[in-house]
């Protein structure tokens, strides 16, 4: 990654943090990363979702962290780099949401 | 959540995917990935990994829809559902029409489709698991096949027709898609390469101008055969992506002047061994030179002229077989009726005939085990003697000699280039004819460079009388008459014809003079002796008319 992945600042987080608060994004605690359950109908719909997810965070170079079982899938979303929530981890988020209404 | 609802345009049949396959390919196609890229890639992609099954669950679909199918139907089908959804069925339909059309009238219309592109038959017998005699025998003959291998003809056929138009319609956009599909396992993914007629026609117009064309000259031709091979198949010139595994490149032209001018040279040294006219000198070098290569010949030509042989009516030409083993001419005599053999005069023969002296020379002819019955003693004899010649592994023997001894066999090939131009007026002749064959061999190599491409059989000539006077040449008793005999022969053999009696009746005259014992000796003898010389007392003397008188004397030194 060419220069250093800034965190959110303070202004950034009161912008966004309340909009992916009401999208049922969860702050974790002990760690400044955001969280979210989805539940699909059945595998394949989970999977299908994870592809494209998964598509997305190649291209944007940004993964994330989770986990599947069947129908649900557990994403967790923070930046390594900086340490923290970054643009890059909300940018994912709401591409995530949108993905997942499919 | 489906993601059917994002389908842009065409939409999936959903009945040829998995829910999950849905779901990725929607995945593929919303992350940026064009739906022709993506269904090109696939098509790539699924040719690379050749006719694996990777099944995706949607084989029963099939082409193999036909009805009453007894078997599974055949794997090689996948390969040929490996397609894009929508085309897939659009070519489904189209073989459906085509199944319903009468099958010879589409024979026809695959069998040009195939010939205009070059494309060969292994390809349709790799990819349809069609037997290709089946195969080809439906297409050329109109042999009946039964519905479901018709289908996968069919599919093969459409699959192709789609292929090579996207090879055409890819190489306007620079891309090289499915280069030759379903013809990996073998070929390593790339059919061979075969010359059309349009491409030869050009390069022979060039080789008759020059010989040796520079590499801006084979450039030149290169544009040219692929131009020509695009018209051919109807495409604009331009689109060389379609021509696939047959388009032509420098490299090709050079290689093919390259055979072109050792075929000509070959072809020289024939004739230089050809025309042996009494001259020990050119013959002895002629002799001398052709031995070793004849060996090779031999082997090669005993089963050509075996199997040639049998065409005219074996005996004779079994005889033939035999002889020549032992004297470097008499391959020639084997050669017999075979165009496309190539005496071993000289080094070896360009690429291009020893390709089709290879293909002849597969047929061993059982022509030897007919010798053997007939005398065994001799017989057997002789044959031993002359299979130390005969490079062929199996023992042809020839039935021809009946009574007479292997000998006579083994000589005859050596027949008489004189005689073999005279061979038409000598009464004697007839024996000769089987070995009449072996001459032309000469002949024939003349006329080889069309034969190759044309498969003709060029009509031969007496050419190889060099070598059949060779034979006659042997100092031993036996070997001498039997050269007579075959001297005989030859002389009134027609190098078309072949009859049975006259050898026969020869071989009897000559039996009596020839005891057994005396017999395997001379062959024996005239086994070991390879050399030239014997060759050359001999060979200048008879002359046609002199053969008769020849003989009888012969015979008495034999009896000695």
């Amino acid at each position: 990654m060419a220069g250093k992945i800034q965190s959110l600042t303070e202004e950034e987080r009161a912008h966004v943090l309340p909009m992916l608060r009401s999208a049922q994004w969860v702050e974790v605690g002990g760690r400044d990363a955001i969280y979210k359950e989805f539940v699909f109908k059945d595998f394949n719909q989970a999977f299908g979702f994870m592809s494209r997810v998964a598509l997305r965070a190649e291209k944007m170079d940004h993964h994330p962290e989770w986990f599947n079982v069947y129908n649900k899938v557990q994403i967790t979303l923070s930046t390594h780099d900086c340490g923290g929530l970054s643009q890059r981890d909300v940018s994912l988020a709401t591409f995530i949401d949108q993905v997942s209404l499919m | 959540m489906e993601g059917d609802e994002r389908a842009g345009g065409v939409k999936v049949r959903p009945g040829r995917l998995t829910a999950l396959q849905e779901q990725l390919i929607w995945a593929l196609l919303e992350s940026g990935l064009s739906r022709d890229i993506l269904v090109q890639a696939v098509g790539e992609m699924e040719k690379n990994r050749a006719s694996v099954g990777a099944e995706r669950g949607e084989r029963g679909d099939g082409e193999s829809s036909e009805e009453g199918e007894t078997d599974f139907p055949p794997p090689i089908f996948r390969e040929i559902e490996k397609l894009p959804a929508d085309e897939v069925s659009k070519l489904r339909t189209e073989v459906d029409q085509l199944l319903q059309e009468e099958p010879w009238h589409v024979a026809k219309m695959v069998k040009s489709y195939m010939q205009q592109h070059n494309l060969p038959q292994r390809e349709v017998v790799e990819s349809t698991g069609l037997n290709q005699s089946h195969l080809s025998q439906h297409l050329n003959k109109g042999t009946p096949m039964k519905n479901q291998k018709r289908a996968a003809l069919y599919s093969w056929y459409v699959k192709k027709q789609y292929e090579i138009s996207q090879q055409f319609t890819n190489a306007k956009h620079g891309l090289t898609m499915v280069e030759e599909q379903g013809d990996e396992s073998k070929k390593g993914r790339r059919n061979r390469f075969k010359w059309g007629p349009a491409s030869l026609q050009i390069l022979f117009q060039a080789y008759e101008r020059q010989k040796n064309p520079s590499k801006e000259e084979r450039e030149g031709l290169v544009e040219e055969c692929n131009r020509a091979e695009c018209l051919q198949r109807g495409v604009s010139p331009s689109q060389l992506a379609g021509l696939g595994s047959n388009l032509v490149t420098e490299v090709r032209v050079y290689n093919w002047f390259a055979n072109r001018r050792k075929e000509d040279a070959f072809k020289h040294r024939l004739s230089l061994d050809t025309p042996y006219a009494n001259q020990s000198a050119s013959s002895n070098t002629a002799l001398s030179a052709s031995p070793e290569h004849g060996v090779k010949f031999t082997q090669q030509m005993s089963g050509d002229t075996v199997s040639s042989a049998r065409g005219n009516g074996g005996e004779r030409a079994g005889r033939l077989m035999v002889s020549p083993i032992q004297l470097e001419p008499s391959h020639t005599l084997l050669e017999s009726h075979n165009p496309k053999l190539v005496s071993s005069s000289g080094p070896l023969p360009p690429v291009s005939t020893l390709t089709s002296l290879h293909s002849l020379s597969a047929s061993p002819a059982s022509s030897q085990s007919l010798i053997m019955a007939s005398v065994p003693g001799v017989m057997s004899l002789g044959e031993s003697s002359l299979l130390i010649g005969l490079a062929s592994t199996q023992p042809q023997t020839v039935p021809v000699i009946n009574n007479m001894g292997g000998g006579f066999t083994t000589l005859q090939p050596i027949s008489f280039q004189q005689q073999l131009h005279a061979s038409h007026q000598q009464p004697i002749s007839q024996q000769l004819q089987g070995h009449m064959a072996a001459s032309p061999l000469m002949a024939t190599m003349a006329q080889l460079p069309y034969h190759m491409y044309k498969s003709d059989s060029p009509p031969y000539h007496s050419s190889s009388l060099l070598s059949q006077a060779m034979v006659i040449a042997d100092s031993s008793g036996l070997g001498t008459l039997t050269s007579l005999a075959a001297v005989r022969q030859i002389l009134t053999t027609d190098p078309e014809e072949q009859t049975d009696p006259p050898l026969q009746e020869d071989s009897m005259h000559l039996q009596p003079h020839t005891p057994v014992p005396a017999s395997s000796e001379s062959l024996e003898l005239y086994s070991s002796s390879q050399t030239t010389e014997r060759h050359q007392s001999l060979l200048l003397s008879p002359s046609q008319t002199d053969i008769s008188s020849y003989m009888p004397t012969q015979m008495v030194s034999t009896a000695q």
